[in-house]
């Protein structure tokens, strides 16, 4: 879709002007319609992300549209995956605080009756550092979740697995040690493993934190193509300090720089290619010229 | 796979999310639950054990109570000055012994990598384990029997032998999680060996070598299998003389087997808390 | 680090006259040699103590163990008055005693670890570990005392009578309620290996990785399906080095449980019933030991617990060294 991902960088506008063009043609294929026409998935208003009296990222208001790509960019520090760990309820569980609204569908994730049990299974979640459970066999990591939610049936965790793992493109690699220790697999495998064991238990978006900053650039370029083929069922929110993994992966960017008070906030949002070819905002020109970050 | 049936699995995983959800969370609060049961159980016997000893030790517990001799069953007045002496002059002797060899072993074990001081290692860490009547029948065979004769230099050297491998390992710890880039920057600046690891070494893991080395004594002064078969009589160590007295049937001797175990466990708490306190200051001053 | 360091030159010695020099280095050779002597001398002794550990205890019991042969281990009977003396139910006493005591301290001990490390807030958690610490300090002595003194009457009066009426399980308790039993001395032992257990169990949960927890709740898993199913399984090798070396303590305690255990060398009928272990035994039959065959045979007890507790000791140590390396695949793919 993107070209090869280890050649030498094409221009930002350009790469995301391709990865559009080719977006807009799939989209209209599997759906019959632009995709901008979709309601959002997940709405942030106003959010505000703290640790105790420490405020990580503040004031995001953000529709990040269903079955696409939405890239959350930026230098480190500047509350990207707290903003995302926000999302799924992983950052109020580890003590942290979140102020404003953050809708899925029409659900509010912080309501006082909504279960974060049953957000994070509708909200998954692939990690920077592949982290498949070290006990578990490939198998038993895949269907893990299903296991969590109370799916019962072996029958029934079988094809799952199967349909997860291909959908993670890793089936023909570990359908014969689907039994062997997941942590005998590559760092690659592991990860497209942990992509498999969230996809599982059919999440309608997957939070993805830099889910390649550990891996090798042949390990990457299968993933990014993975996420791109994912969009089509799932919605995608992927963290990345990588201005050209966003440029190639998505569809919608959205960029967080450092305030004066050394916190962060969301200076603009908008279709990737707009974002990298013409950007609105001055702070976000430099960012993209990489005179900031 | 048709997307017919990938519809109605995510509607089944939902369902069961859903279904499951409320059993989950019981079943989660109820293990909750037990766990925090657990925890109180666990910290009920020291309780007990604190209340009892000192409930009844106090009891008992008198300045003569402290400094009188023993007197024969039946005779009023009888103190166990004799069995504190006799502790403090068996573990001094111990810590005499212990101390030295321990460091000093524990310095080989800090310089030397590979086999031998892995093997070494390991031996400490299975000695360590090596119950404590074994350390008593080994100072019995080695000492009492071929001079037979019973003595606190017999019941020393148990001691001794049982604060080894916790000291060689306290001390090997206590140098390395302090003084390795102390060490490498005497050695670089071109120091010799034997004093880089006397003044930089040493000095340096000081702190945590104190603490290792008192919970090594607290151990020590409250064993009593070791001197079972190396002293003459109960009167001579106070653990010994809480067992003899304490498995009589008579009350007098109970009590004052109670006020022996107060005195002991005072003593051997006071060592522990000593110890945790230098160890959280330490913590305290390298943050 | 190679221990061959003469050759190390102090910095002083450049800038003090060629005399000076020559003999600082001289004198530095020698103090460098004497260091290196004392050390390998220290070591040599604790080498030295192990081995002649092993070589007395060997020695002294070989009188009974040439008499009895390998029988002594599995011998059934212990009756020094008819000159008979062989160590099998003394064995099967402790490996009994052993095992009801990690009955009950397996499930409190990590239930307890899992509370400090998973559930409880910091508060909390730091204090009450700091507590059961210090139950690690107290003498076994005093828990003796303790399980003599008080528990005994309670366990006659109350606790057997009662579990002897359960049902279903009663048949275990059955007989007259004494007091002195192989339960009380498994009740003290899992007094006294409880802060081993509930210590380097919450210690190996701790090592868990906090993305593995990350990864059970990110799926929807409860928090306590996260701890039973993600952190638990990751943490086993440390857990069961854990009971292992917690079965190696029980073994081996010997006053706390001569005190208790009611001291009657024959198979126990049932647990309210007395018998006896190899580390009770050895404290009772020691002082009246006939000079020769019987001190012999008491040793050779010894020797038998000996063999017991390092074969433990030693599995525990390598399940210790060997956690944490479970994930060494993952360390080695990233590359």
């Amino acid at each position: 879709m993107s070209g090869d991902p280890i050649a030498r960088p094409e221009p930002l506008s350009l790469v995301a002007e391709q990865r559009a063009a080719a977006n807009t043609a799939a989209s209209a294929l599997t759906h019959g319609h632009p995709s901008s026409a979709t309601p959002p998935a997940v709405t942030l208003e106003g959010v505000q992300v703290s640790f105790g009296d420490h405020v990580a990222v503040r004031n995001v208001t953000l529709a990040i549209p269903a079955r696409q790509v939405t890239a959350l960019i930026g230098p480190s520090g500047c509350g990207k995956t707290t903003l995302l760990r926000a999302i799924n309820r992983l950052h109020d569980h580890t003590g942290g605080s979140v102020e404003g609204s953050i809708k899925l569908g029409d659900i509010d994730v912080y309501g006082a009756d909504t279960r974060p049990e049953l957000i994070r299974r509708r909200i998954g979640m692939v990690f920077q550092r592949p982290n498949p459970f070290p006990a578990m066999s490939v198998f038993e990591n895949v269907v893990s979740g299903l296991r969590f939610n109370g799916v019962r049936g072996r029958a029934l965790l079988r094809d799952a697995a199967e349909s997860a793992l291909h959908h993670a493109a890793l089936w023909d690699t570990v359908k014969d040690r689907l039994n062997q220790p997941a942590v005998g697999l590559s760092g690659g495998q592991q990860q497209r493993l942990c992509i498999a064991r969230a996809l599982a238990v059919e999440p309608e978006v997957l939070l993805m934190d830099e889910p390649c900053s550990a891996l090798d650039p042949i390990a990457t370029a299968k993933i990014e193509n993975l996420i791109t083929r994912l969009a089509a069922d799932v919605t995608i929110v992927l963290v990345t300090h990588n201005m050209f993994q966003a440029a190639r992966v998505s569809d919608q960017a959205a960029v967080f720089l450092l305030g004066e008070d050394r916190v962060g906030e969301l200076v603009e949002a908008g279709a990737t290619d707009e974002l990298f070819h013409e950007p609105k905002n001055p702070r976000t020109r430099d960012y993209v010229a990489g005179r900031v970050g | 796979m048709t997307v017919a049936s990938a519809l109605s699995r995510r509607d089944l995983v939902r369902a069961a999310a859903q279904r499951s959800l409320t059993r989950r969370r019981i079943t989660g609060r109820l293990a909750q639950a037990l766990c925090a049961v657990a925890a109180v159980a666990s910290v009920a016997p020291l309780v007990a054990l604190l209340y009892y000893t000192i409930s009844r030790g106090a009891q008992v517990l008198s300045w003569s109570f402290l400094v009188n001799a023993p007197t024969p069953p039946g005779i009023p007045g009888g103190g166990i000055s004799t069995a504190i002496t006799g502790s403090a002059e068996i573990v001094g002797l111990a810590l005499v012994i212990a101390i030295p060899i321990a460091l000093l072993a524990a310095l080989f074990l800090f310089e030397r990598s590979g086999r031998l001081a892995a093997a070494l290692r390991f031996s400490a860490d299975v000695l360590a384990g090596v119950p404590s009547i074994i350390i008593g029948i080994f100072a019995y065979a080695l000492l009492v029997l071929p001079l037979h004769a019973f003595s606190n230099l017999a019941a020393a050297f148990a001691l001794a032998v049982l604060m080894l491998p916790i000291m060689i390992r306290a001390d090997e710890e206590a140098m390395r999680t302090i003084a390795l880039d102390l060490w490498e920057a005497g050695i670089a600046l071109g120091a010799r060996r034997g004093r880089v690891a006397r003044s930089v070494v040493l000095r340096g893991a000081l702190p945590d070598l104190v603490t290792g080395n008192l919970l090594a004594i607290a151990r020590a002064v409250g064993e009593t299998a070791p001197l079972l078969f190396t002293l003459a009589t109960p009167v001579a160590a106070m653990t010994l003389l809480i067992y003899t007295d304490g498995t009589q049937a008579f009350p007098i001797a109970q009590e004052t087997a109670w006020g022996t175990a107060l005195v002991l466990l005072a003593f051997v708490l006071l060592l522990s808390v000593a110890a945790k306190i230098a160890a959280w200051r330490i913590s305290r001053r390298a943050r | 680090m190679s221990s061959d360091t003469t050759g190390v030159l102090p910095r002083e010695g450049v800038a003090v006259s060629g005399v000076r020099a020559a003999l600082l280095q001289k004198r530095t050779r020698l103090g460098e040699h004497a260091y290196t002597v004392v050390r390998w001398g220290g070591a040599a002794v604790f080498a030295a103590v192990v081995v002649a550990l092993l070589i007395s205890v060997a020695g002294s019991s070989s009188q009974a163990l040439t008499r009895s042969g390998v029988g002594f281990l599995w011998s059934g009977t212990w009756n020094p008055a008819a000159g008979e003396y062989g160590a099998g139910i003394l064995v099967v006493g402790t490996l009994l005693t052993t095992a009801v005591a990690m009955v009950i301290v397996v499930p409190i001990g990590l239930g307890t670890a899992a509370f400090l490390s998973e559930l409880a807030p910091g508060w909390l958690a730091g204090p009450l570990s700091t507590l059961i610490g210090l139950l690690a300090a107290v003498p076994s002595i005093v828990v003796g005392l303790w399980g003599l003194i008080v528990l005994t009457p309670i366990f006659a009066n109350q606790v057997e009578p009662f579990l002897a009426s359960m049902p279903l399980l009663g048949w275990l308790f059955r007989g007259e309620a004494y007091g002195p039993s192989v339960l009380l001395a498994s009740v003290v032992l899992a007094v006294m290996t409880l802060p081993t257990m509930v210590a380097l169990s919450r210690t190996a949960l701790a090592a868990v990785p906090v993305a593995d927890r990350e990864a059970a709740l990110a799926l929807g898993a409860t928090r306590w399906q996260a701890v039973r199913k993600a952190v638990i399984p990751a943490a086993r090798s440390g857990i069961q080095a854990a009971v292992t070396l917690a079965v190696g303590r029980a073994m081996g305690e010997s006053i706390a449980v001569a005190m208790v255990i009611g001291n009657r060398p024959a198979l126990p009928t049932s647990l309210t019933a007395p018998g006896a272990t190899l580390g009770s035994a050895i404290v009772n039959q020691f002082a009246e030991a006939s000079p020769g065959l019987g001190t012999s045979s008491v040793i050779a007890l010894g020797a038998v617990l000996l063999l017991l507790t390092v074969a433990v000791n030693a599995g525990g140590q390598a399940l210790l060294r060997s956690g944490g390396g479970h994930r060494a695949g993952t360390a080695g793919a990233l590359r």
